[in-house]
């Protein structure tokens, strides 16, 4: 049985490193794969320095094509399962870990590291003492964030029936059904929500799993008041188009 | 409907004169002849020059028999036919712009796709020397 995590990284010199040696601490079994966006900084040999494979897409293409390319590397090269998560620090691998385990159990086919769900025994406020070994901040949602979130989060369940808390979160871990699927359909637009939608109506098993995430190390959110409106209001679109693509059923026929 | 055409022709709200027929038909010729020249010189790929090369026809169509205009006026059921003639023209440049949009969208898809490919197999290179230095260094030991 064969793991790949994959990162993708867009001009993250300063924390790939940090994050691929976590990554290999806390998944020792795991290859590790980068997936170089088109940086134009130091990320692809900082990450080769850490001892992982680096993909590097030759110009900035967006995250979902970056993320498509680390599914379709795990695909390709016969891996059993994946997981990815970001470059910037704020996804624990120990939480990953996590993730995995729900997919190796076969409990679902894409799990979904959720920041905003409840019931992990006081992970994101209470035992914070006793057990950070990340030493960062814990993740606190701006509120044109929580707005965002919060509309996603309706619609999303609206177009699934599946309750979603965490629409827009990059930590995932994935079987290769899933692989299958986004390795072919991936939208380079909207990668995290349309994904779900997707998932879910091919039939897969999606599930969310309550994480706890940090505050990013470096660099700041690309997220201002007129880009979230822009953002959110795309999202909308997209969610709309995909209720009309077909289902699986539908589209084998 | 060609009897009515040429009824047409006399009808006095189609009023283009002998010279702007003329300049009508020669910027047509000239269009289609700049259209073949790229063509020719590879900077236009044929499958693409189709839809130039039917709207300089309908130039010439145009110029040859200004009838015409007032025929698809009439079905437009527009009374001034310079009118009609500005809004096929806007809606034929509508609906090119937007072709244009969907072969952008198509080709970004497969540019992507390329880089993908590339990206890939670069990677794959190295995670296969990656394992051959390591099998090396163990049969060194």
């Amino acid at each position: 049985m064969r793991t790949l995590v994959f990162i993708p990284a867009w001009n993250e010199a300063a924390s790939v490193r940090a994050v691929i040696d976590d990554v290999r601490e806390r998944l020792p079994d795991a290859d590790v794969l980068v997936v170089d966006d088109g940086s134009v900084d130091a990320t692809a040999a900082r990450a080769r320095e850490a001892g992982a494979t680096v993909a590097s897409l030759p110009f900035n293409q967006g995250l979902g094509a970056a993320l498509q390319t680390g599914y379709l590397y795990a695909l390709r090269e016969g891996y059993d399962f994946c997981a990815h998560l970001d470059a910037d620090g704020q996804h624990p691998p120990a939480e990953v870990a996590r993730l995995l385990a729900e997919v190796y159990a076969d409990r679902a086919d894409l799990v979904i590291g959720s920041r905003y769900q409840d019931g992990v025994g006081g992970r994101s406020t209470g035992a914070e003492g006793a057990d950070e070994p990340e030493g960062g901040a814990d993740y606190r949602p701006t509120l044109s964030r929580r707005i965002g979130t919060s509309l996603f989060r309706f619609f999303l369940t609206l177009a699934t029936r599946q309750r979603f808390t965490d629409t827009t979160s990059g930590m995932r871990a994935a079987n290769r059904r899933v692989m299958a699927l986004f390795s072919e359909n991936y939208s380079p637009d909207f990668a995290e929500i349309e994904s779900l939608q997707l998932a879910v109506r091919q039939g897969l098993r999606v599930e969310e799993v309550p994480v706890r995430m940090l505050e990013r190390a470096g660099g700041s959110s690309f997220l201002t008041p007129l880009r979230s409106t822009f953002f959110i209001f795309k999202g909308m679109i997209v969610l709309l188009v995909g209720q009309f693509r077909p289902r699986r059923a539908e589209a084998e026929r | 409907m060609t009897a009515a055409a040429l009824a047409a022709a006399a009808d006095p709200k189609v009023h283009l004169t002998s010279q702007t027929r003329i300049l009508a038909a020669a910027i047509a010729v000239i269009f289609m002849a700049m259209i073949l020249e790229l063509i020719r010189r590879d900077k236009l790929q044929e499958r693409y020059s189709v839809v130039w090369f039917v709207a300089g026809l309908g130039m010439l169509a145009g110029a040859a028999f200004p009838a015409l205009l007032g025929v698809v006026a009439d079905l437009m059921g527009v009374r001034d036919t310079n009118v009609a003639l500005f809004s096929i023209i806007l809606l034929l440049l509508l609906g090119l712009a937007l072709n244009f949009s969907v072969i952008m969208s198509r080709q970004a898809a497969q540019i992507t796709r390329l880089a993908q490919e590339r990206a890939l197999e670069r990677a794959r290179e190295e995670a296969r020397s990656a394992e051959n230095g390591r099998e090396a260094e163990r049969e060194r030991l």
